[in-house]
């Protein structure tokens, strides 16, 4: 990793390995894959499809456990889904609650924290508006479309307040145009609120645009095959960003250890 | 920076609004009902030109529904006998045991829909028990818990539990992952996840259960008092029928088909309140 700043490390994975069964039918996922992010970056992690990207975004999650290695989110290894880490589910419509408003939808997972019910009130608001939504509030999810769905769940996420924002092909499922909004969606949040943002996509033009770095992932059993620093300028933009030489080069570098020696 | 802002077109609203009710009874009274008039009709006509001692003409039913049924006292509001006594005991117990039986229904449902290991170890019982006709194990419920208002409830429990059982179970075993997913991310406390994300998720199908056991629960409740009761629709039938008042049989007869129709419209009325999201979210997904 060339990063050298002293920036304080969010995530640091160690050795995460994971296999699924055990004996003959044992499939290896993830085979000794080892990153660390830091505070304020966006990571993209992409590689070929079947090569374990839901399998590490889970691992990181918390909703499973590596059969070896570790990761650990703010210095705490984690065991459990561990505190101040969020979502975005690329199934919008399963991961959105469709009896609740878009507020009460964004506000549901508010209810454990601490604070009182204005303050919550607040976050809600303040993540429908960083998502343009105002005026949604009082809508339920079935009544907008897939990009303004994905919206709210990304409100849900941003009004938890985490340190870490996980994201599993958030844009999979929409289309081109509504997907470069939202790109730039998650662009201008991660500047608003200075987030940590972890993003799993297979679009190898979205990783180079998004991220500050792009984390390739070999084909199965995964592991690291490069660590790419993006060094774009700043702020990104759909025309011209993707028009630099920088990022064709980049875009070009991935896709050949995407897609092997063949292209 | 502007965002694409494509809303779909405005949804009717999700209740249903009092003068709507009325329109869609009023048309379903039309199209349901007409036949059933002609019938009726067709039955009067019949009965008074071939005298039959089984089948007596609906107008002499019509007497005897409000001989058996409206010609109480007035403080009463003119309801006999029938009426605050047998129907209200029937209607309560028919209740309770719904109650009973869903609540039952609903919570084993949901443990067997939520472990599938639970599930592969219940489904031959549930599969073999379920089987059995409810209404052959009155004499079974009589035997273990006696002839007294306990056993009928815990009767009519029983018989409404295995469908509202087997809905949920479906149900809730079909959620899709990511739900549960959603729940564990956001470190949402389990007992939240199950009550405010599995069953209302599962809502739909659970509710079918709910229909179909608000229709067996009268069933059920009518069985029960066949045997061994001191009051109540079933009691009033076999009373009717070993006194051979024919009319009077017909005009319980009767009121047991009102009295299901109304249990069935207000079921759908109260599924139209609870599950509008589901029903507008089918329409536009």
């Amino acid at each position: 990793m060339t990063d050298t700043t002293t920036k304080t490390t969010i995530l640091e994975v160690t050795d995460v390995s994971h296999t699924y069964g055990s004996g003959d039918t044992a499939y290896r996922a993830i085979d000794h894959l080892s990153f660390a992010i830091r505070e304020g970056e966006l990571g993209a992690i992409v590689g070929p499809s079947g090569a374990g990207k839901t399998t590490l975004l889970r691992i990181l999650a918390g909703l499973l456990i590596p059969t070896e290695g570790s990761v650990s989110l703010l210095g705490k290894k984690v065991v459990g889904v561990p505190e101040g880490m969020a979502m975005v589910f690329q199934d919008y419509s399963r991961s959105l609650l469709p009896w609740l408003r878009i507020d009460k939808n964004v506000m549901f997972p508010l209810d454990q924290k601490s604070g009182s019910k204005e303050e919550r009130a607040k976050l809600v608001a303040e993540a429908l508006h960083a998502v343009g939504l105002d005026g949604h509030e009082h809508k339920y999810p079935w009544q907008l479309s897939g990009g303004m769905q994905q919206r709210v769940a990304i409100a849900r996420a941003l009004a938890y307040r985490p340190r870490l924002l996980l994201m599993d092909e958030p844009f999979a499922s929409v289309d081109a145009q509504t997907r470069a909004g939202l790109e730039d969606l998650v662009l201008r949040i991660r500047d608003e609120y200075n987030m940590t943002i972890l993003f799993v996509t297979h679009d190898i033009d979205e990783s180079v645009y998004l991220a500050d770095r792009v984390l390739v992932m070999s084909r199965p059993p995964a592991t690291l095959a490069e660590d790419v620093t993006v060094d774009l300028p700043s702020p990104r933009d759909q025309i011209s960003t993707r028009e630099h030489p920088e990022f064709v080069a980049i875009r070009g570098h991935v896709a050949r250890m995407i897609h092997g020696e063949d292209h | 920076m502007t965002l694409p802002t494509t809303s779909m077109p405005a949804l009717p609203k999700p209740k249903p609004t009092l003068a709507g009710v009325l329109r869609t009874l009023l048309v379903k009274f039309l199209f349901g009902f007409g036949l059933l008039i002609v019938l009726i009709a067709l039955w009067q006509f019949g009965t008074s030109t071939w005298k039959s001692l089984f089948f007596p003409p609906p107008s002499t039913i019509w007497d005897s529904i409000l001989k058996t049924f409206f010609s109480g006292e007035p403080d009463t509001l003119f309801l006999t006998k029938a009426m605050t006594v047998d129907v209200a005991s029937s209607l309560g117990r028919l209740l309770v045991g719904f109650v009973l039986g869903s609540i039952v229904g609903v919570l084993i449902g949901t443990a067997i829909g939520r472990s599938m290991a639970l599930r592969e170890v219940t489904d031959p019982i549930v599969e073999f028990l379920r089987s059995i006709p409810a209404t052959a194990t009155l004499p079974l419920f009589i035997i273990l818990l006696g002839g007294d208002d306990g056993m009928r409830v815990a009767f009519i429990a029983y018989a409404v539990m295995w469908f509202v059982l087997i809905n949920t179970a479906a149900g809730v075993s079909a959620i899709h992952p990511t739900v549960i997913d959603v729940g564990r991310a956001f470190r949402i406390p389990r007992w939240k996840v199950l009550l405010r994300m599995v069953i209302p998720a599962a809502m739909p199908t659970i509710f079918a259960g709910l229909r179909i056991g608000a229709t067996v629960s009268l069933l059920a409740a009518v069985v029960s008092e066949l045997m061994l009761a001191t009051n109540g629709i079933g009691y009033r039938l076999v009373l009717a029928q070993t006194g051979f008042r024919m009319a009077e049989l017909w005009a319980w007869i009767i009121l047991l088909a009102i009295i299901g129709f109304l249990i069935n419209t207000l079921m759908e009325v109260l599924e139209r309140r609870l599950l509008g999201w589901h029903r507008l979210a089918r329409v536009t997904g």
